[in-house]
């Protein structure tokens, strides 16, 4: 079942958001859920320092990336109120109670990194930022960043 | 190009020429100044097809008038006008004065003009008092110069003064083994890419055994010239089993050195066939864990001489590193720890851990603070799972803000 559906998570972001929110959905009920998924800090709000939403930006650019409330601990330190961000391109939300997939949608900055460069192709492109625990987990209540818009030029 | 003539002439008229202009069209009804018979004016010593440096002397030559500066009333005078690439303007209105239409309305009979490369055309017109040609008008023939394009300079980005680069190591004097870290640091300017036109930066180029080359011109690029384009502050060389010469030179955005130019010393180093590669282990042997050669901590908020509120977010920056909480060992992590009005503690050692240097050992990348009012200084330094800070350090500047009195009444009515 798992296996499936994380197979289906990589076929594409448009996708992977409905047929998430399908399993998301059917499957609550049905696959055990972890006992206890991370606990994010109250007032906890991940951010872009740059670029902000609306922002143009040439193709090779700097991803800057501000934590509220938290800490930033590389991916497999267990520490009360830290995680490591994820910055997820052009891709909708990924469900929120398993690890988040690792592609070129979806960046892990499983070393601590807040900033990373990135190339994009010219047009326009949506980024979001999912703060994930030592697993790659969405903290409970998930930290996400609004998701903005940017046109490379 | 008449009309970018009028076009220059509408422009300069709102602006410098305003007074002239209005001189120049009160005597536009009234007769214009007459030129004495057969006057001329011509260029000494430039022949029409000449191929020229760029920066050139020219001379000016008159026959059969005099010159007088600009706003003198003597019959049988004028000044003259220099007109580069462009035809002869209206004649019956002041010549306009822009980069086409140069005056010399000190009655100066030469200049030292810097011309592009390519083709140019060059001719002289005589304006009277008020910048208006004689009748009949009195201008040179149009001659036409090529300018050689390997004379032409480019023009040097200036530097601060006391802005230096200088060697990390090795030290001047040294023995080295064959494969030798140069580290080299820059102080009072920036580090940017090649590329990068932003005032006050460069970049550095290493000269192995050579002399300074010619410091109005690109810096070469050869196996004794090195360019350290990416910003970078060390290499490994490799040199032969002998003497050799370092120097540094900063290069600006097109390899161009400064003016004044910003080298370091020239540093000897003793390369013997058999010393032990030592850089390696004096790193290792003192605990401190390595950082990678491009990392650096930030501030990106505040910045450098900003004003703040008394409670401020301070907002850290890390690049090409990653944070971790304190106690964490992991490659090319650490943590951040703000020095507040300190001076930069000892690095080789576990950072101090009071009001004055605050640790973030959750991996927190930001933190409110809050400040007296009044002048403060912020230092960021990143620091291992041990709180030492790295080898080389990660260290930001250290910054000066401000902190604003705020009123509580002004506070309470924001609210």
């Amino acid at each position: 079942m798992i296996v499936w559906r994380r197979s289906c998570a990589k076929s594409g972001p448009f996708k992977t958001f409905i047929v998430g929110l399908a399993l998301a959905w059917a499957a609550l009920p049905i696959v055990p859920v972890r006992a206890e998924p991370t606990a994010s800090a109250p007032g906890a709000v991940v951010y872009f320092h740059a670029p902000l939403d609306g922002a143009r930006v040439p193709q090779r650019f700097t991803v800057k990336i501000g934590l509220k409330e938290m800490g930033v601990a590389p991916a497999g330190v267990t520490k009360e109120f830290t995680g490591h961000h994820h910055l997820l391109i052009d891709a909708d939300m990924v469900p929120l109670d398993q690890p988040i997939p690792s592609d070129y949608n979806h960046i892990h900055l499983g070393n601590g990194q807040t900033e990373t460069v990135l190339t994009l192709p010219p047009g326009t492109h949506t980024l979001q930022l999912l703060l994930g625990d030592h697993q790659h987990i969405p903290h409970q209540p998930p930290v996400m960043s609004k998701k903005i818009t940017i046109y490379v030029r | 190009m008449y009309r970018f003539t009028r076009a220059c002439l509408i422009v300069l008229a709102m602006t410098t020429l305003d007074a002239r202009i209005e001189a120049g069209a009160q005597q536009l009804a009234p007769a214009k100044t007459p030129s004495a018979p057969n006057a001329k004016v011509f260029f000494v010593d430039l022949k029409d097809g000449a191929t020229i440096p760029s920066k050139l002397k020219i001379r000016f030559g008159i026959e059969n008038m005099e010159i007088a500066p600009a706003g003198v009333v003597k019959p049988n005078t004028g000044h003259h006008h220099l007109l580069i690439d462009t035809e002869l303007p209206p004649l019956d209105q002041p010549i306009p004065s822009d980069f086409n239409h140069v005056h010399f309305g000190g009655g100066q009979t030469e200049v030292e003009i810097t011309l592009p490369a390519g083709e140019h055309t060059l001719q002289l017109l005589l304006g009277d008092q008020a910048h208006i040609p004689h009748r009949p008008p009195v201008f040179s023939e149009v001659i036409h110069v090529r300018v050689d394009p390997a004379t032409v300079e480019k023009t040097r980005t200036p530097a601060p003064a006391g802005a230096s680069v200088f060697f990390v190591e090795p030290a001047d004097g040294a023995t080295v083994a064959r494969k030798v870290t140069v580290k080299f640091g820059l102080s009072g300017m920036e580090l940017v890419p090649a590329g990068t036109n932003k005032p006050n930066s460069g970049h550095h180029h290493l000269l192995i055994d050579a002399p300074l080359p010619a410091l109005d011109r690109e810096i070469p690029s050869d196996l004794n010239h090195v360019h350290f384009g990416r910003a970078q502050t060390e290499t490994e060389i490799t040199l032969t089993p002998g003497d050799h010469t370092l120097q540094l030179l900063l290069g600006d955005h097109e390899h161009l050195p400064h003016d004044p130019p910003i080298f370091s010393k020239v540093i000897h180093v003793r390369v013997a066939d058999t010393v032990p590669e030592k850089a390696p282990q004096a790193s290792a042997a003192d605990g401190r864990r390595p950082s990678p050669p491009d990392a650096a901590v930030y501030f990106i908020y505040p910045s450098n001489g900003e004003r703040i509120y008394p409670n401020s977010t301070i907002r850290f920056g890390l690049r090409n590193m990653g944070v971790a909480p304190a106690g964490v060992a992991k490659p090319n992590t650490g943590h951040h720890h703000l020095m507040i009005d300190v001076e930069t503690p000892p690095l080789d050692r576990p950072l101090p851990s009071d009001l004055n240097h605050i640790h973030f050992g959750n991996g927190q990348t930001e933190k409110k603070i809050t400040l007296s009012p009044g002048e403060h200084t912020l230092q960021l330094i990143l620091a291992d799972d041990h709180h030492i800070p790295h080898d080389p350090p990660v260290i930001s500047e250290r910054i000066k803000v401000t902190v604003k009195a705020v009123r509580t009444a002004r506070k309470r009515s924001r609210r």
